[in-house]
């Protein structure tokens, strides 16, 4: 798979059509599972306590039931069982249980991209592991923690809404997309994308700076090193997962040398310590992205 | 010569070092200047007050403006100023170092022997140097005791404190020494509900009593608790909703959020100081004698890497003597006087002699004068409630040896009191000198009459 792909006479037709629509805010932003928006609302409330938010997850019988699944997994419940979710709650936190609802809902079922399922999946697997690695990045730099995590779940949201968008311009002009010109379409336009889906979806400020100058870090902004933490949490995630299906992950030499680790002041020792949290995250991911 | 660390001390040790004609290398490991005076605690810190200091003025005075601060008010949005002011102090300090000539090296320094370095550097080959003179003035980090287990979410060292995005509701605030008292005077002025817990009886044991209730009166009237001769056992995320702190005695107190403030440790584990023949002493820090000269002859230190008093202002000193001293330069008398400055709210200073050391060392008969801020004009119209101002005499009732004053603005009133000192003025001066009125300053005028008085009835 390639970005470099020669640009098809299907892309060429394609291609200005995209580019009207994400200019002028024409791209049919998926829903965010109404739900899954109240809960993130909900725990940025300082008002609002764990009754609430047990009653709305359980609203939604799915997103309880995988919620429960999760809190009951290895890796949240070694050695306990959790008969309901008042008790999960209480046991692992409103913060813990909103990020995975939250990851919960991003499914590549949001998304209606036919053919491309399974390259969604997995990039939402990705952004995931970015949330988990971009906490422990934080955790070292003395960064803020709790922010990182849904910065870094959603830094790439813009991927799976720019293959959809693809495809819906190439049905209006009646043409047909190969799966390049859709990588290709993807990769010029998901970052654009992907900066009105969080501003539509009313996410923090933080995560909206890191969604839109995430391949532009070094730029001076407001939340600068949010935007670092979450970079260098995607070139963790990119050493351990891979980026994309099939694509090839970091070598460890690769994600050493990466410039925003070193921009973020992270020596051999520091990058080491956040290796050491793999197994934790591993086995963090398996449950949350079952 | 080579100073490692570009805090306060090591900054003046490699400026002056420059200034007598050496070539000077900085090693830093950081990217940025300053250490974490600059980066992660004094002016951070310090800039947050300010803004402290203006919600609780606006508090005081409701009725001229319907003031409530925003549940949701991001911290960063309180320390609004402070990437204007870091940026400023970045570039004003490397500006001064290339203005020196002293060469910026960014890199982590450890010793192969007493006059050689081996600096790893971020995505480079390790760089050795050689050179006659060292100044070690790394700095300290936090303590992290046992039983608090730091995970710089909920539970924050003050490294991390300020990394929270938001004001929490509650906050405990474990120690009674400075960063403790000024961190939960702070955040109780911003609304933050503070539990203050140290196992001795007052905070900031060093100084007076009288001073340390100022204090805690000031904190408790703003709805902080004050939990002193209490143990704490241990603390950890409740994983649900909070931080449990239980202490000694069955008590458990909940909180949002919990500040670790136990104290600092020399920043030393990546030096290998064993190589260039130096060992810590039994206190964690790196022993030097008069001349900030170490065991090794080749080898000096400075700033909180030596420990006490470990003030910023102390430091720079300290960096300057240090290299004067290694390069055999004169560097006038050091005065042993430093005024102490704790940005608390209320701010508390101080300079001399205590009263309790004063009567250790003089005795029993020591005259103290007093002055109250809410006791004159200019403590009236500011309305400063909880200030005090105490001058430490003599039990003739003439020789100043220190003085302490407990109000806003402590700091920079010290400094008449050091010139006194440092003059070796007798209290009269406070008496025979006329001030702007209305002033706090007045409060001098007002200790040394109470002195005056006192001297009287003992003639």
């Amino acid at each position: 798979m390639t970005t470099e792909a020669v640009q098809s006479p299907a892309f060429l037709q394609v291609e200005p059509l995209l580019r009207e629509k994400t200019l002028n805010g024409q791209i049919d932003v998926p829903m965010l599972p109404e739900v899954a928006g109240k809960v993130v609302r909900l725990t940025q409330d300082p008002e609002s306590d764990a009754i609430e938010l047990a009653k709305l997850i359980q609203s939604d019988q799915s997103l309880a039931g995988h919620v429960m699944r999760v809190a009951n997994s290895a890796a949240y419940s070694p050695n306990s069982t959790m008969v309901s979710l008042q008790q999960a709650i209480t046991r692992l936190g409103m913060k813990v249980i909103s990020e995975i609802a939250l990851a919960a809902s991003i499914t590549s079922s949001l998304f209606d991209a036919p053919g491309f399922e399974k390259y969604i999946q997995h990039e939402l697997r990705f952004s995931l592991a970015t949330g988990l690695w971009s906490k422990e990045v934080a955790r070292v730099c003395r960064k803020n923690v709790e922010a990182a995590f849904l910065a870094g779940l959603l830094h790439d949201i813009g991927r799976p809404v720019a293959i959809q968008s693809s495809l819906e311009a190439a049905n209006e002009l009646g043409v047909d997309l190969t799966k390049d010109d859709v990588y290709l379409l993807e990769s010029h336009y998901q970052r654009l994308i992907g900066s009105r889906v969080v501003e539509e979806w009313e996410m923090p400020a933080s995560v909206i700076s890191v969604v839109r100058l995430f391949d532009n870090y070094s730029r001076p902004h407001k939340g600068q090193d949010q935007t670092m933490v979450v970079v260098a949490g995607a070139r963790f995630a990119h050493h351990f997962i891979g980026k994309k299906q099939g694509e090839d992950r970091l070598s460890l030499e690769e994600l050493t040398d990466s410039n925003v680790l070193a921009d973020l002041n992270l020596y051999q020792d520091d990058i080491e310590k956040i290796l050491e949290k793999e197994e934790v995250i591993t086995s963090s991911l398996e449950v949350m992205h079952s | 010569m080579v100073v490692i660390g570009s805090g306060p001390a090591g900054q003046k040790a490699a400026i002056q070092a420059r200034n007598l004609g050496n070539t000077v290398a900085l090693i830093e490991k950081t990217r940025e200047l300053g250490g974490s005076c600059v980066h992660r605690g004094t002016i951070p810190s310090k800039t947050l007050r300010e803004n402290a200091l203006r919600v609780k003025n606006m508090r005081m005075n409701a009725e001229l403006a319907n003031f409530k601060l925003r549940e949701d008010l991001e911290l960063a949005t309180l320390i609004n100023r402070l990437e204007i002011v870091l940026h400023a102090h970045d570039k004003y300090m490397s500006k001064q170092m290339t203005r020196c000539g002293v060469e910026f090296i960014h890199g982590r320094a450890r010793f192969l022997s007493p006059t050689s370095l081996e600096v790893t550097k971020l995505r480079q080959e390790p760089e050795i140097i050689n050179c006659q003179r060292i100044v070690i003035a790394t700095g300290s980090h936090p303590r992290v005791p046992d039983n608090i287990p730091i995970d710089h979410e909920h539970l924050l060292d003050s490294d991390s404190i300020l990394s929270m995005m938001y004001l929490p509701k509650s906050l405990v605030v474990l120690g009674g020494g400075v960063i403790a008292s000024e961190y939960a005077s702070i955040f109780q002025a911003l609304g933050v509900k503070v539990t203050m817990i140290d196992k001795y009886p007052r905070p900031l044991g060093f100084l007076d009593d009288d001073l340390s209730s100022t204090f805690i009166s000031a904190f408790e009237n703003m709805g902080g608790t004050w939990l002193g001769n209490t143990n704490v056992i241990k603390a950890y995320w409740n994983g649900y909703d909070g931080v449990i702190t239980e202490c000694e005695g069955g008590l458990e107190i909940k909180s949002d959020k919990l500040l670790c403030a136990a104290g600092r440790i020399a920043n030393v584990s990546d030096l290998n100081i064993e190589e260039a023949g130096l060992q810590l002493n039994s206190r964690g820090l790196i022993t030097v004698d008069e001349h900030l000269q170490t065991q090794v002859p080749s080898i000096y230190a400075a700033g909180d890497v030596i420990g006490p008093p470990s003030l910023a202002s102390a430091s720079m000193e300290q960096g300057r003597r240090a290299s004067c001293n290694a390069l055999g330069k004169e560097c006038g008398r050091i005065h042993q006087l430093i005024p102490t400055g704790i940005y608390s709210i209320p701010e508390l200073s101080s300079v001399g002699l205590s009263e309790t050391q004063a009567k250790e060392q003089y005795g029993e008969n020591v005259i103290v004068g007093r002055s109250f801020f809410d006791e004159i004009a200019r403590g009236q119209i500011n309305d400063i409630q909880d200030g005090m101002l105490k001058i430490v005499c003599d039990p003739q009732g003439r020789k100043v040896l220190g003085v302490m004053i407990v109000a806003e603005g402590a700091t920079e009133l010290v400094h008449i009191g050091q010139m006194a000192l440092l003059n070796d003025n007798d209290v009269d001066v406070f008496v025979e000198s006329i001030f702007n009125f209305p002033t706090l300053a007045e409060a001098y005028r007002v200790a040394a009459l109470d002195v005056l008085a006192q001297r009287e009835k003992i003639q």
